[in-house]
């Protein structure tokens, strides 16, 4: 069963799809690992046993740091989400795509046969196999979880749009029977494009997959319309979880949650909050539609 | 339904965006795609079941395209858009159009008596906040126009990447044409070409052979001026960031990608705005597209040039006609800098001036009136 309430990082990590103002002055205020990790016991402490991470630089330290206090946080969840698409981005603009993976991969000491495959026989791992370069990527990014409950591996929503946009199913399948074999968890996808994805993913014959994306009651990234999300929510069989149920402050808490977990149903919501009164009222919100049978 | 055969040359970042948004298009067919790089073309051939090509020659002469979409490194715009337009193809191409103006010019003869769609990836130009700011602008909300400044700024070079094309000034690298070209576009799209391109700048921060950072000033017929402010090595920001202000008789508009501010010295009821700020989010007025990938204004850009294929019509918004006059102005900066740094080091400095002092001694004189030290010693 997935979590009915699950803990955001956006405002973590300075990211705010409505303004650069605020998006900095999240970024100064949670510049101390502290100051996130502080939010996250609170939330705890507040009845959250669900959290968002996406693996960016400083996630390293969040998980560290729960790591050593496991016996404090038992039944605490991670939803981990990777890539960290932007460490990418800036490595392919410095060194195009296939000069950025194998840096990422060589500068990791774990993929060690690896290293040996790829210094020998120049880039051919890459035209052999792309789903193993995958693998080993994953692999990378998922160590900081190490000896932490995580329950969903995402595949985080630029990649996954891209990758939905090029059709390849046998991808998506991979990916999801990887992160199942390996972490012993289910594979997760975030989308700005719901009912196309799980079209998609179910024409993959990935079964009842779990699909995380913006559902609000102001239609914000909501592609192709809202139309078509309400249906797809009605008639197909997914587990969806949704995220910017607010859209960014344009809808009402109240109203938000009235919509999203009483009229469509939607089980799961990932919110962001920082302080503690939010995070109790919205959690509380959620629940009083969310765990209703 | 149309069928649109389409094919691809360059398949780097932009490339493979593009693809994603295309391939998902129900009229569009994406048949081959043509790329330098031989891993790159043995894993599309693999995974995705295409005709691949080293030699976009090679492709248009074999297969039977409707359209290409251009997206290798600048230097090489110029000479596919040609070819393309010889075989008259329709031509998406990434910015910028062609890195001289000769080039420029000789691509808008080959359009005359031609049919063909052409657009260039300026892709702010369809942004919503950027689309109803130019529509605020036009109505003449905030009176007559006096002064702007667009600028953008991104951590996009961090160190010295000479070895990628972005790094070398002869493949079209350089924050100028790869990245203040959006920001000068921006400009040209709600004001149109300057009369004069004075006080330019271009400064190098991390790389060794291009510009990291752009400063200009555009000075208009009508009696306006305002400021370009373009720097790519910037690591405050995550995500390349524009930001555009304009200042008008009648109140002011700061914008970006995700909002706008807007300042009016009277109530416009019948616009919707109040005397004083208003802030209006994207989420306000932004429509979903049928895909999305990165932001709805790369889908909004693609659709558009499918629409006009499909309609017979011309690409009127980032038209290579729009392009061009975007070089046009890219290349004035460029010969203003030259000059502008010439006239520092004879204006008494003995030449022994680095260059990062002479493009902040100029940005000074630029901005105040007097040269940094002389400031700074009175």
């Amino acid at each position: 069963m997935l979590h009915n309430v699950i803990l955001g990082d956006n405002q973590f990590f300075g990211i705010n799809h409505m303004s650069e103002e605020k998006a900095q002055a999240l970024a100064e205020r949670f510049r101390d690992r502290k100051a996130i990790t502080d939010v996250m016991e609170t939330a705890y402490d507040c009845g959250i046993r669900a959290f968002m991470l996406n693996t960016n630089q400083r996630a390293e330290g969040i998980c560290d740091y729960f790591r050593e206090k496991k016996d404090r946080f038992p039944d605490m969840w991670f939803y981990a989400s990777l890539p960290y698409a932007h460490k990418y981005a800036s490595a392919v603009g410095e060194k195009g795509i296939f000069g950025a993976l194998k840096d990422i991969i060589m500068t990791n000491s774990n993929a060690g046969k690896i290293i040996g495959m790829l210094t020998k026989g120049g880039l051919s791992l890459f035209e052999k196999d792309m789903l193993k370069i995958m693998q080993i990527l994953v692999d990378i990014e998922m160590k900081i979880f190490r000896e932490l409950n995580v329950k969903v591996i995402f595949l985080q929503n630029i990649v996954t749009d891209l990758l939905l946009g090029f059709g390849v199913k046998e991808v998506f399948v991979e990916f999801s029977e990887y992160i199942n074999s390996k972490f012993g968890v289910e594979a997760g996808f975030v989308t700005m494009n719901m009912p196309k994805l799980v079209d998609f993913l179910l024409s993959c014959g990935i079964e009842n997959p779990i699909v995380c994306s913006s559902i609000n009651k102001a239609g914000y990234f909501m592609n192709p319309d809202m139309a078509s999300y309400e249906e797809t929510l009605k008639e197909k069989n997914f587990r969806p979880i949704a995220m910017s149920i607010l859209a960014s402050g344009a809808v009402k808490p109240q109203e938000a949650v009235e919509y999203v977990c009483g009229e469509l149903g939607v089980k799961s919501v990932v919110f962001g909050a920082s302080s503690r009164g939010h995070i109790l009222e919205t959690k509380e919100l959620i629940e009083s539609y969310a765990c209703k049978p | 339904m149309a069928n649109l055969k389409a094919g691809f040359i360059g398949f780097g970042r932009m490339g493979i965006t593009h693809f994603s948004i295309l391939n998902t298009h129900p009229s569009v067919e994406i048949v081959a795609i043509c790329d330098q790089s031989s891993t790159m073309l043995k894993i599309l051939k693999k995974y995705l079941n295409l005709k691949t090509y080293p030699d976009y020659r090679e492709m248009i002469a074999e297969e039977k395209l409707d359209f290409v979409v251009i997206s290798t490194p600048s230097d090489s715009h110029a000479d596919a858009i040609k070819h393309a337009l010889e075989h008259n193809l329709h031509v998406f191409t990434e910015k910028p159009l062609a890195l001289t103006k000769k080039d420029g010019r000789e691509i808008l003869d080959m359009l005359e008596g031609k049919s063909v769609v052409n657009q260039v990836g300026y892709v702010n130009r369809f942004n919503e906040v950027f689309m109803e700011v130019k529509k605020l602008i036009d109505s003449g909300l905030i009176g007559e126009v006096k002064s702007f400044c667009s600028e953008m700024y991104g951590a996009t070079i961090l160190r010295d990447a000479k070895e990628n094309w972005r790094g070398k000034r002869k493949t079209g690298g350089g924050c100028l044409y790869e990245f203040a070209s959006h920001c000068i576009d921006l400009v040209l799209y709600f004001f149109g070409r300057p009369e004069q391109v004075v006080g330019s700048v271009l400064q190098s921060i991390y790389s060794s052979q291009v510009e990291d950072a752009v400063f200009s000033t555009f000075i208009y017929q009508q009696g306006f001026s305002g400021t370009i402010i373009a720097n790519w090595s910037d690591e405050s920001y995550r995500k390349p960031t524009n930001i555009f202000t304009v200042f008008g008789t009648k109140g002011k508009i700061i914008a970006d990608k995700h909002a706008y501010k807007i300042y009016l010295r009277q109530d416009e009821p019948e616009m919707g705005f109040c005397r004083g700020w208003n802030t209006r989010y994207i989420t306000d007025f932004a429509e979903p597209v049928r895909f999305y990938v990165r932001g709805n204004e790369f889908t909004r850009q693609l659709d558009y040039f499918i629409e006009c294929i499909e309609n017979g019509s011309l690409a009127t918004v980032c038209s290579f006609h729009d392009g061009f006059v975007t070089d046009v102005v890219m290349e004035d900066i460029r010969l203003d800098a030259i000059a502008e740094s010439r006239k520092t080091e004879t204006s008494g400095n003995t030449g022994g001036t680095r260059k990062s002092e002479t493009a902040r001694d100029s940005f000074w004189k630029r901005t105040f009136g007097v040269r940094r030290r002389q400031r700074d010693a009175s």
